[in-house]
């Protein structure tokens, strides 16, 4: 029983219980009600059957008291009501007022507690259906007077009694459900509630909280979810903000160091070579170095920032344009729907980021781009980068966008970028309502996609 | 850079960022005054004012936008903010305080340079619009008369001029160099502040405000610098 219910939802349970339970009761009910009309109306019936035989008696031993009266006129004349029969017994012989009934339907017991003077009653089976027989002796005509009154009618009304009841049982049974569906809704809406509010929260909206209630029964169970909330969104808050903080102070000692190196720089001339070599090494870390404060700033920004709906029409074809030019990219590479087809409402300066990082994960790790499409499809701005690489490998396609992730060759230290340029764009891709993915190009490297929403045109 | 090297005041009050910001910007030909604070700073620019300045916003007791400020009373000199985050109300602050272009930390000197020359060319040439410009625009002929005269560098209101900054004069000289033409933020950022594509259109927005202040006789209902939604703006020969 518990395995057949527990695997079903709460909410089927209660249903099939609140039937079941719907269904015991009103069996019970129905059947000790049958049960008691049955036996009342019977009562009833017999006694009327009763009254009315000894009644019947009482004219038939009248009439016989006439002398020289033949029992057998008597009977036949006797006109018994409500289409009883009659069976006289007098001495060894039997009359009966019709030919179907006779000496038979008189049972041993019954003629021996007539005979011996008293009354009786016995319930019969005919063929027409149930009947009851009342003997009644006539002592002073020395007669036994039997009279068959059909229960056919009394069965009739007690068969539509039990369909009656039979009918209300299955309706209650229907109602005890009805009323668990209803029950067991109300009882899940704050579960369900509940339930929504986590969903909207895991997609990001950490401002979500359960409604304040009145209902006594659920008021620790929202103060309970909403302080959990709290405390998980100034966890969450106070995480962003320490990288950020982090990336912020970092920020001005870099630009004393920066700026030096340039003045060093400018006095290139002046250096030994082995300086002047450190110099240059210090030139290159000091650029990975900005460039992955930069990342985490842009990252601790698109985290902190809710999803935009202020953006601001870009054209991404010009924007790719723009940011191949800006990187010294080849602008041969760009095949592109024109421009004020491909415009998108958006974060113009995290969506050139975004681009740019593809492009520079192309420069990275596969000797550069070989083709940028930017396309419109099916309402979404699609931007997609080729390279001539070795591709990325089928169950590495989507780790190639966790936060520093690094690319199969990224091992060697000498690459450049700290793993943060694709979470950017998976990132500054999901904040625009869109998606970043990576596949195979047809060339045989890889390809990296940023779609977007586009605008309406 | 010609003749006299411009001057150039750098105030900034964390000493190693300053000291190799004089350093960096020697070596490009400025020269190069430092202020470790506002009240320096505001010092400084009373006794000699200087051709530019470079001023961090986070500063000690007297922050950066006051310095902006009290300058701006006088002088109408290009001034660049350094700020460590882009991405706050801080920059627009600055700028509507008066800063002209911003660098955001950890920048290179020569994006800081690349600023400078801009502001500073058109502080010295004085005509630095691509289109040719009659002598005497009319901007508003309701008396008393909006007059820009380029050349002359001066606007004046009936027979007292108005004080633009050089910014403000040359963005006023880019929209009328074609009355009644929509240019976009962008075409404006080029031009007047000579960034790239993905400059910061803020930049123009405050200063199409701050223009207002000074030529509309009511900036809350502009008549003259008129918004074109979506598009841009516009100059309206009145």
């Amino acid at each position: 029983m518990k395995g057949a219910l527990g695997s079903r939802g709460l909410r089927s349970r209660i249903v099939v219980g609140s039937a079941v339970g719907a269904l015991l009761v009103s069996v019970v009910l129905v059947t000790t009600t049958w049960l008691l009309a049955r036996s009342y109306l019977l009562d009833q019936r017999e006694a009327s059957l009763v009254r009315q035989a000894f009644a019947d008696a009482n004219v038939l031993g009248s009439r016989l008291a006439t002398v020289g009266t033949e029992v057998g006129d008597v009977v036949a004349e006797l006109t018994p009501s409500n289409g009883a029969d009659v069976v006289v017994r007098s001495g060894d012989a039997w009359y009966s007022s019709s030919l179907d009934v006779g000496a038979r339907y008189v049972p041993a017991d019954l003629r021996s507690i007539v005979g011996e003077g008293s009354a009786g009653t016995v319930r019969l089976d005919t063929p027409e259906g149930p009947a009851l027989l009342v003997g009644v002796p006539i002592s002073s005509a020395g007669v036994d007077y039997y009279e068959l009154a059909p229960l056919t009618e009394l069965q009739q009304v007690l068969r539509t009694l039990a369909v009656v009841l039979g009918a209300g049982a299955l309706a209650a049974t229907a109602a005890g459900a009805a009323f668990g569906g209803w029950a067991s809704r109300r009882a899940l809406q704050p579960l369900e509630q509940v339930a929504g509010a986590a969903t909207r929260i895991a997609g990001g909206e950490l401002t979500t909280r359960l409604p304040p209630t009145e209902d006594p029964d659920l008021l620790a169970i929202v103060a309970g979810f909403n302080s959990m909330v709290d405390a998980l969104a100034a966890r969450i808050e106070r995480d962003a903000r320490f990288v950020g903080d982090v990336s912020h102070e970092l920020r001005s000692p870099l630009t004393g160091v920066v700026t030096s190196v340039e003045v060093l720089a400018a006095r290139r001339a002046e250096l030994s070579p082995r300086a002047d070599q450190a110099l240059s090494l210090v030139e290159g870390e000091l650029a990975r170095f900005r460039q992955m404060l930069d990342d985490l700033l842009a990252l601790a920004r698109l985290d902190g920032a809710p999803p935009s709906d202020s953006g601001v029409p870009v054209s991404m074809t010009a924007l790719v344009r723009e940011v191949l030019a800006a990187g010294g990219w080849d602008g041969e590479l760009l095949h592109a729907d024109p421009d004020d087809a491909t415009t998108v409402s958006g974060d113009k300066n995290a969506l050139e980021r975004a681009v740019r990082n593809l492009l520079d994960n192309a420069g990275r790790h596969a000797g550069g781009p070989t083709a940028v499409h930017v396309q419109r499809r099916d309402g979404a701005v699609l931007v997609s980068v080729d390279d001539g690489g070795p591709g990325v490998p089928v169950e590495d396609r989507e780790r190639v966008f966790e936060r520093f992730a690094r690319g199969p060759r990224a091992a060697r230290r000498s690459l450049p970028g700290a793993g943060l340029g694709l979470a950017i764009v998976a990132e500054t891709a999901s904040r625009h309502g869109g998606a970043a993915w990576c596949s195979a190009a047809p060339g045989g490297g890889a390809r990296f996609s940023l779609s977007v929403p586009g605008c309406a045109r | 850079m010609t003749g006299v090297a411009p001057r150039l005041l750098v105030v900034e009050d964390d000493d190693p960022i300053r000291t190799a910001l004089r350093w960096a910007l020697e070596d490009e030909g400025y020269d190069v005054g430092e202020a470790a604070s506002g009240e320096e700073a505001l010092a400084a620019v009373g006794v000699t004012p200087p051709d530019l300045m470079v001023v961090d916003l986070m500063l000690g007791s007297m922050d950066g936008f006051t310095v902006i400020r009290e300058v701006r009373r006088e002088h109408d000199l290009p001034i660049i903010v350094v700020s460590a985050r882009a991405d706050t109300d801080d920059i627009v602050a600055a700028l509507e305080a008066g800063a002209d272009d911003y660098v955001t930390k950890p920048f290179q000197v020569k994006e800081i340079t690349a600023r400078l020359r801009a502001l500073r060319r058109r502080a010295t040439s004085g005509t630095p619009a691509t289109h040719p410009v009659p002598e005497e625009v009319v901007l508003d002929s309701t008396l008393p008369a909006l007059v820009l005269r380029e050349a002359a560098g001066t606007v004046h209101r009936g027979g007292e001029q108005v004080p633009l900054t050089l910014t403000e004069f040359r963005l006023l000289c880019e929209l009328a160099s074609a009355p009644g033409r929509v240019f976009s933020r962008q075409v404006l950022l080029e031009r007047v502040w000579e960034h790239g594509f993905f400059g910061d259109e803020r930049i123009v927005d405050v200063h199409i405000r701050r223009l207002r202040t000074k030529v509309e006789r009511d900036p809350g209902a502009p008549r003259v610098v008129v918004t074109v939604r979506g598009l841009g703006y516009r100059l309206d020969q009145r």
